[in-house]
């Protein structure tokens, strides 16, 4: 647009007001030669100006139009002026940048740590929390927790009737059951696959299409309609190699037979990493009143398009109030919420991600301080650069802005390396991500990520950029040009800042210690807490007996197969159970208490129950503390007989003895329960996590209380790994079409079931390291340049009798007051880490002395070995030299 | 043949302008009264159109324009071809050519 012909200067520029006065002047200049040319001619001045007026024609549009014009042209000069500016100093910056290769190398590998780190935790909370699930309107899709008395999130089949008939704010609901299955084709082994029984409206709710076949149809709900099955796409090209004639194929799942009738996408699964769902068939006992108090289902709902999620949270909590004064025994202060099927995936872990950003945040302040520092110290090196340029005619805001132009330029390079770095620590890192944390390993750099990360990079160039910038030109010109080309004398100023940013740093430092230290310490106490049994030397996998399996055909195998693992060469004991610690299994009931007074439903007691066989105490480590543990002679002839653990005794027997009361346990529909004995009280084992208090168990034989769900613990004399294979072809011998799975030794159960915990805690303390090396070689850095400026003061000193331990000392003094000026500033700001972070604390408090005196001596540690190295060249400093060079 | 007032349209008084300035710097006043003498009166072109005319060339990089002294020592706004004008003007008088040879071939008597 403009004229491509280079100007040798600039021209100033032009005001609207200087603009008009310009084209004034132009076009008077025209009519003042035109006048003198027509008077000089013979015409009277008056007449000449009506002449030359007339010639012109319209001088007021003629003013106006040029002006506009004018205008336009000096807008596009600017735009051209700043972007040949900007690309002259992108030019200047990059050869200065060249020209130090080593301060540009340092200052790049920072900030690339710093930018890498956010960019790799961003794209974690990007995947995390920001993206939509996959589903049309995923925000008005819901789960339906049921709560009661503050605790439990599941519905009873009722709920399901009561939504389904009173609720108008849903499009529909479907219930949830999760189930294993053992799915069995022609010609292959059992397998074991993730399984869930829906009702038939399932993925209508979702709004997804299939990838082959159909989805379940309403004619599948039905009493009696033929059994139907839909497949993941996962499971779909693992198994039946992506061949769509697999539509309409019969397979055994828990022997049975099932049609399949579709193929769900992969990435539109839901949940997420099921691979099979079957239809939900009612029993009878299910959809009636008594069921009211049988909470085990999960529900989905879909709000309908363009209803208020808290109408319908309203609408649910209405609903089950209308309930509660119906049945109030059963249902007493029970309440439902609705909450969107993101939350309900990553509620949890909202806030450990928003703490690693913080703490990534963190490190790269640190990494903005160190830069600054650096530029600081070439700030001083290039004063006599700024001050020529000074003197020929540069501006400070023009230098200010040449200055932050190359800030931008060596962020912009860090972010571009950092993105390397941080595909490469979420390669090494995502992939140890336990499975239970949805959307994390799957996380990649994206179009968004890679914004934010450019975004973040411009922001780092100027916080790191602006402070050695304003340095600029704050001193006299005719000192700095006098000084030389050895760059000027310290000034205070600028020493002063680099102090605040080394204080600021060890302070930032301190603060994400500290949160580190407190997650690592609590992790530890995690890690020893005892968890009631004995986890080396012990292998487990289970197992699912299929329905064709009755309680006799149960207690055989069980028997079987508790008979021939005895006899494998290595195995020291074995024992079984339906569920074993930290498997994630449950089975609670309500139960009474003979001889004590009749309590409202509502007010009966509840305990964990589990059903083993005799050697399971001892197999698993055990100890029998009162009693006799279950025996081999507990059999469906003798009296029904229970053990119970300590916490039992502890909430229900006080102060009794707990032996040889009975107890009517509430289940298998028994009228008035199962009446049972007490023989013994085992020790506690922490079933849910190592975290989550042991709760009241009753252990009942498996002889007396079959169960389809087997777990085998094996106590072996050599490493348990090695009796997995003769264990899985020995079940392979008593049912070809029973699949072992979570083949696991109970070591690794243990330590899976702490994963988050080691996942959060190894994260924020590497980003605790990277803070504290960053802010060791901020503290060195700034300590080296002092004592190098200082050179002609220590050789004095020595000179004059310091002797050199009393340098050396003067040198790390220094240094360790920034660093304690910092550390107290830290800690105040470790007070608020310490609140943010308390909520994932366990048996450690968020002022914990151990943690926070930890931090201190590691960070006094570290400064007192980075003042040394300068301390040492300091005390080295020979008097002769020192001040001959000045 | 009659010398009548032409309404002249805006391409044709800008290469009018282009022509002008290829022999040389000069001032608005200047551009004028060449275009004038050139033209014989023929053309009575305003002063107006043409001060638009330069602007508008200047702002499309065809002329650039610079402060000087004229001839009377006063300061006077000195335009000059830029390479890019000149490329144009010789775009523009090609094509004025092959026009007016048109017209000139329909006029002839037969």
């Amino acid at each position: 647009m403009t004229s491509p012909r280079k100007k040798l200067f600039r021209l100033p520029w032009r005001t609207p007001r200087q603009i008009r006065d310009d084209v004034d002047e132009e076009l008077r200049f025209h009519l003042d030669m035109r006048i003198a040319a027509l008077t000089s001619a013979g015409l009277s001045p008056d007449a000449a100006r009506q002449r030359a007026t007339h010639e012109f024609g319209d001088l007021d549009d003629a003013r106006r139009y040029i002006g506009a014009v004018d205008r336009d042209i000096e807008a596009a000069q600017r735009r051209s002026d700043f972007m040949n500016d900007l690309w002259h100093d992108m030019g200047y910056a990059l050869r200065k940048l060249r020209a130090a290769p080593m301060f540009t190398l340092a200052a790049i590998a920072t900030l690339a740590l710093g930018i890498g780190a956010n960019t790799a935790i961003f794209s974690v909370v990007n995947n995390v929390l920001l993206k939509p699930l996959p589903f049309p309107h995923a925000d008005h899709l819901v789960r339906i927790r049921y709560t009661q008395q503050g605790h439990g999130d599941v519905a009873t089949p009722m709920d399901l009737i009561d939504n389904r008939t009173r609720a108008k704010n849903f499009d529909g609901f479907s219930i949830i059951e999760g189930t294993t299955a053992n799915l069995t084709r022609a010609n292959a082994d059992a397998e074991r696959v993730q399984g869930v029984r829906v009702n038939a409206n399932w993925f209508a709710l979702l709004r997804i299409a299939p990838l082959a076949g159909r989805f379940f149809t309403a004619g599948d709900d039905d009493a009696g309609a033929p059994n139907v099955a839909v497949i993941s796409e996962q499971l779909w090209r693992r198994d039946f190699s992506a061949d769509k004639s697999v539509i309409g194929k019969t397979v055994r799942i828990n022997s049975m037979p099932f049609t399949i009738v579709g193929v769900a996408p992969g990435d539109r699964r839901y949940p997420i990493t099921v691979e099979l769902w079957m239809i939900k068939h009612w029993a009878p006992n299910e959809l009636v009143d008594q069921s009211r108090g049988a909470r085990w289902l999960g529900m989905l709902a879909r709000v309908k398009d363009g209803v208020d999620i808290a109408a319908a949270d309203n609408e649910v909590e209405k609903i089950s109030e209308a309930m509660e004064k119906q049945f109030p025994e059963i249902l007493r202060e029970r309440r439902a919420h609705v909450v969107t099927v993101h939350e309900f995936l990553v509620g949890e872990i909202r806030k450990p991600l928003f703490i690693m950003l913080g703490a990534v945040t963190l490190v790269l302040l640190i990494a903005c301080a160190n830069v600054a520092n650096l530029m600081l110290v070439r700030a001083t090196a290039r004063e006599s650069e700024m001050a020529v340029r000074t003197a020929l005619g540069a501006g400070r805001g023009r230098l200010i802005r040449q200055l932050m132009t190359e800030s931008v330029m060596l962020s912009l390079v860090g972010a571009a390396v950092g993105l390397a770095v941080a595909r490469l620590a979420m390669h090494e890192m995502l992939g140890r991500a336990p499975q239970n944390l949805p959307f994390v390993a799957t996380a990649s750099i994206d179009g968004t990520t890679l914004a934010v990360t450019a975004i973040v990079a411009l922001f780092t160039g100027v916080i790191f950029g602006v402070l050695p910038a304003m340095q600029v030109g704050k001193h006299d010109l005719a000192t700095a040009l006098r000084a030389g080309s050895r760059g000027t004398r310290t000034r205070p100023g600028a020493n002063g800042a680099k102090r605040i940013i080394v204080v600021a740093e060890v302070a930032v430092a301190v603060t994400l210690l500290t949160g580190a230290g407190l997650l690592l310490h609590s992790f530890a106490k995690l890690l020893s807490v005892d968890p009631g049994f004995r986890a080396d030397g012990v292998l487990t996998m289970k197992l699912l007996l299929p329905q064709s399996y009755d309680s006799t055909a149960s207690q055989n195998f069980a028997r079987a197969l508790e008979q021939r693992v005895r006899a494998l060469p290595g195995v020291k004991s074995v024992g079984l159970a339906n569920f074993i610690p930290l498997d994630g299994g449950s089975e609670n009931y309500a139960f009474t208490i003979r001889g004590h007074a009749p309590v409202r439903p509502s007010e009966q007691p509840s305990t964990e129950a589990r059903k083993v066989t005799p050697d399971f105490f001892a197999t698993m480590g055990m100890p029998i503390l009162r009693g006799r543990a279950i025996s081999a002679t507990d059999q469906p002839g003798t009296p029904q007989v229970l053990v119970v653990n300590q916490a039992f005794v502890h909430q229900f027997f006080p102060t009794a003895d707990p032996i040889g009361k009975s107890i009517a346990l509430g289940w298998g529909g028994i009228p008035g329960g199962d009446e049972r004995e007490i023989v013994g009280v085992v020790g506690d084992v922490h079933s849910f996590g190592l975290e989550d208090a042991p709760e009241p168990t009753v252990y009942a034989p498996i002889a007396q209380r079959y169960d389809h769900t087997i777990s085998i613990v094996v106590r072996t004399a050599g490493p348990p790994a090695t009796v997995a294979t003769p264990l899985r072809s020995l079940v392979r011998d008593l049912d070809h079409e029973l699949p072992v799975y979570s083949v696991q030794t109970m070591e690794e159960r243990v330590s899976g079931s702490v994963g988050r915990q080691r996942f959060y805690a190894s994260l924020i303390a590497i980003f605790a390291a990277v803070a504290l090396l960053l802010s060791a070689v901020g503290l060195y850095g700034v300590i080296a340049y002092a004592v190098s400026q200082r050179t002609h003061e220590l050789g004095v000193r020595v000179a004059l009798g310091a002797t050199s331990d009393r340098i050396s000392r003067m040198v790390i003094g220094e240094g360790l007051l920034l660093t304690a000026v910092g550390i107290v500033l830290g800690l105040f700001a470790s007070l608020f880490a310490g609140r943010v972070v308390s909520s994932l604390l366990f048996g450690v408090g968020a002022l914990d002395p151990m943690t926070i005196g930890g931090v201190v001596l590691v960070l006094a540690g570290v400064a007192m070995f980075a003042s040394w190295l300068p301390a040492r060249r300091a005390a080295r400093v020979d008097p002769l030299i020192a001040m001959r060079g000045d | 043949m009659a010398a009548s007032p032409m309404d002249l349209l805006q391409g044709t008084l800008d290469v009018l302008v282009l022509r002008t300035l290829a022999w040389g710097t000069m001032h608005g006043y200047a551009v004028s009264r060449w275009i004038h003498q050139r033209t014989d009166g023929v053309l009575e072109i305003e002063d107006a159109p043409l001060y638009k005319s330069l602007h508008r060339l200047e702002r499309a990089g065809y002329v650039s324009a610079e402060w000087g002294l004229s001839e009377n020592n006063r300061r006077a706004r000195y335009y000059s071809l830029t390479p890019a004008g000149r490329r144009q003007f010789a775009a523009e008088e090609s094509a004025w050519r092959r026009y007016a040879e048109a017209v000139s071939k329909v006029l002839e008597p037969t």
